[in-house]
């Protein structure tokens, strides 16, 4: 074995893959890192995908959403000395007050805008928001501390694991399996789905388009905040964070299909899969392998694994 | 009308135009010869990921800018600042950099935050021959292959902090070692720089596992596992400012910090890193700074920290503006040797030229164009009465490679 090891380390440049290979308990750690960093991308993409299937906008914004939540974090717990959870549900309330104005003021207008507008137009939202973080946070970066109880590490058995990453394996099929139910076992649930379908006819049946609607941004806003909220305990709220997840949420979700909460999770569960154990193969080509299976879908199935063709979309 | 006569007249017009503009010129050239000030061009990040270093770089360019006035301006103008948002994106640095030289004609350029900044300003600089101090940027290359005439720095550079780190490994009796480094030139140039210094001082030690995580990766759990699963006892990193913050906080819980000693480059004993992390700031850190608040190197640091922490409103400053005010300070210097704003014989002034600075003297080397910048390393530690960690001991590593 330790020939092998040796020619994996020095011949093939992947001293990873040689550990990978020899210490199961290490392949456990990377498949649970795989997993949580898997959720914690679930959590912000799916609203990214939510806002999709139903609004039909890509609203690149979203990782400026992410962005507050996670500064809105820092104030409550920091400056206010307020609990985590109190600052989580400040950050997912706070994004739905913003995203209301946003909706009502702008995105509202946009909807039957063709993609390449309301692409430049959430750019350019962006930018806005970026500014308006640096008028009320200012450009230094800032730390947000564990919660209680979840700063350290849990005995698996196996190995030890930090506890808060655990927190967002359990939270984020938690969250898939609430929005999930919400979606397929309520009425208001069935009505967005229909608005997928045909607006028009759900208009029709007299039901009030604009406010579901206005109710699926605001839900898939406060995710991004949300998750920005469970992120700023080990990615510091900074300038430019925004910068740093949303294209990889775009890849999450167009794997997994726009508009399809399945694929969201099942597609940043692959995610987290392909960058994790890729990143130990190829340590220097991290990106190589997410990327190359964004490309494959885009080929095979350019709707995605869990998506519908064009000609069943939105009417 | 025929194609002839609007041929004709055609010509008469372009004729015309061709006058109106060589006179025009000619105003503009008479015009800028009767100058009333000189523009000192600052080029730093004030928006997005790098404005927490780019804002109070802007704060220390300003103060050098005030300092060449209350000292009566250069060749008897007034030197005013003219300044640009380089968003630290290497494509919006060098439009602004070119604009700043056409459009509003400023004498030099002073800045950049990132090596691909820095590079990018460094080769608008050499199109239109203009003087550039890059004060931050790090990547060798700026003083080596990419060097031209025009181009000075002011900043350390990757091989001299490279070395610094592979003395400190010596130090610490280090017998293998893991690197991570991002990945883009500073993080390539780090690791090539710490292979030669280990060269020098530790050649008998191995780097095992080189990792090189992407420029705006946010989870680092992939990398923290991986060094933990390779054995080393050192680790060498330039993950600097928000990166180091994420992937301290990340590593913590592993117990990564209790099992391996941590040697940072990339400031990490800055001000903002130490402050921002506070309790949360791992064990086991060497780090370095290019200038501390609480340790006050010379007289002239006393004074400057005095009015810088006038200027920022804390007695605990930051280190961006010291950098900052030195190109500023490098280039007034230059300008009062040669006599002129000629760029040529302010570049010609500018090899070799010696000042004094709040962190000690600097001189440019003549053959390289690099500044002699040294700074401080020392262990991250928690004293008492100190609101964050801090370093100590305090050891000043000169800009030296001794073969």
């Amino acid at each position: 074995m330790e020939p092998l090891l040796e020619f994996i380390r020095e011949n093939l440049g992947s001293p990873g893959l040689a550990i990978l290979i020899s210490n199961p308990q290490f392949a456990f750690i990377q498949l649970l890192n795989s997993i949580s960093m898997g959720m914690n991308y679930f959590i912000i993409a799916a609203g990214l995908s939510l806002i999709f299937g139903v609004l039909k906008v890509i609203n690149f914004a979203h990782g400026a959403f992410y962005m507050f939540g996670a500064y809105i974090t820092y104030s409550v717990t920091e400056l206010m000395g307020l609990s985590f959870f109190w600052a989580v549900l400040a950050a997912a309330i706070g994004l739905m007050v913003m995203a209301l104005i946003i909706e009502r003021c702008l995105f509202q207008f946009i909807y039957d805008k063709e993609h390449l507008m309301q692409l430049l137009l959430t750019f350019a939202l962006v930018l806005i928001l970026g500014d308006l973080a640096k008028i009320i946070w200012g450009t230094d970066q800032y730390s947000v501390a564990y919660p209680a109880g979840l700063a350290g590490a849990t005995n698996l058995g196996v190995t030890f694991y930090p506890s808060y990453r655990l927190m967002l394996c359990v939270l984020g099929p938690a969250i898939f399996i609430a929005l999930w139910l919400f979606i397929e076992r309520t009425r208001w649930g069935r009505i967005t789905k229909a608005a997928t379908q045909d607006r028009d006819m759900l208009s029709a049946l007299g039901i009030n388009v604009p406010v579901i609607y206005t109710g699926v941004f605001l839900i898939g806003s406060a995710l991004a905040g949300m998750g920005g909220a469970l992120a700023s305990p080990f990615n510091s709220p900074a300038p430019g964070m925004d910068a740093n997840i949303i294209v990889e949420c775009f890849v999450i979700v167009i794997i997994g299909g726009l508009g399809s909460l399945w694929g969201t999770f099942v597609g940043a569960l692959i995610f987290g899969l392909v960058f994790n154990f890729g990143s130990v193969i190829v340590p220097n080509a991290q990106d190589i392998f997410a990327f190359l299976l964004l490309l494959v879908v885009l080929l095979i199935r350019p709707w995605g694994l869990y998506g519908r063709a064009e000609s069943e979309g939105h009417r | 009308m025929s194609s002839e006569i609007i041929f004709a007249k055609g010509n008469t017009m372009r004729h015309r135009l061709l006058v109106s503009l060589v006179i025009a010129n000619t105003f503009l050239a008479i015009n800028n010869l009767h100058a009333e000030e000189i523009k000192i061009g600052m080029l730093y990040p004030i928006t997005g990921g790098g404005a927490i270093y780019g804002s109070p770089a802007q704060i220390g360019h300003r103060m050098g800018v005030e300092e060449i006035n209350l000292d009566g301006g250069l060749l008897g103008l007034q030197a005013i600042s003219v300044e640009r948002d380089t968003k630290l994106n290497p494509a919006t640095a060098a439009a602004a950099a070119k604009e700043m030289i056409t459009k509003d004609g400023v004498n030099v350029l002073i800045g950049g935050l990132s090596s691909s900044v820095g590079l990018a300003v460094s080769e608008v600089a050499r199109q239109e021959k203009v003087i550039y101090i890059a004060t931050i940027a790090k990547t060798i290359q700026m003083t080596t292959n990419k060097r031209h005439n025009y181009v000075f720095r002011t900043a350390s550079h990757t091989d001299f902090e490279g070395d610094a780190m592979a003395q400190i490994a010596k130090q610490l009796n280090a017998k293998s070692i893991c690197d991570i480094q991002l990945d883009y030139a500073y993080g390539h140039d780090l690791a090539a720089g710490i292979e030669k210094g280990l060269a020098r001082h530790l050649p008998d030690t191995k780097i095992v596992l080189s990792l090189r995580p992407k420029l705006r990766a946010t989870d680092y759990n992939v990398f923290i596992t991986q060094i933990m699963g390779a054995g080393c006892d050192v680790v060498t990193g330039g993950l600097w400012g928000p990166h180091f913050v994420d992937f301290a906080k990340q590593a913590n819980p592993f117990g990564l910090f209790q099992q391996i000693k941590f040697i940072a480059g990339g400031e990490i004993g800055s001000h903002e890193i130490a402050s921002t992390m506070g309790r949360d700031y791992p064990d086991n850190v060497w780090a370095n700074s290019y200038e501390l608040w609480y340790h006050h190197p010379n007289e002239e640091h006393k004074k400057f920290h005095s009015k810088l922490s006038e200027q920022l409103g804390t007695h605990e400053t930051t280190m961006w503006p010291v950098l900052a005010v030195i190109g500023v300070r490098m280039y007034a210097a230059a300008v009062k040797q040669a006599g002129s704003l000629d760029p040529d014989l302010v570049a010609e002034a500018l090899r070799g030229m010696s000042i004094d600075t709040p962190v000690g003297p600097r001189t440019i080397d003549p053959t390289t164009h690099q500044t002699d910048t040294g700074q401080f390393w020392g262990p991250m530690v928690k004293k008492e009465g100190a609101p964050y960690r801090v370093m100590d001991p305090i050891t000043y590593i000169p800009a030296l490679l001794l073969d």
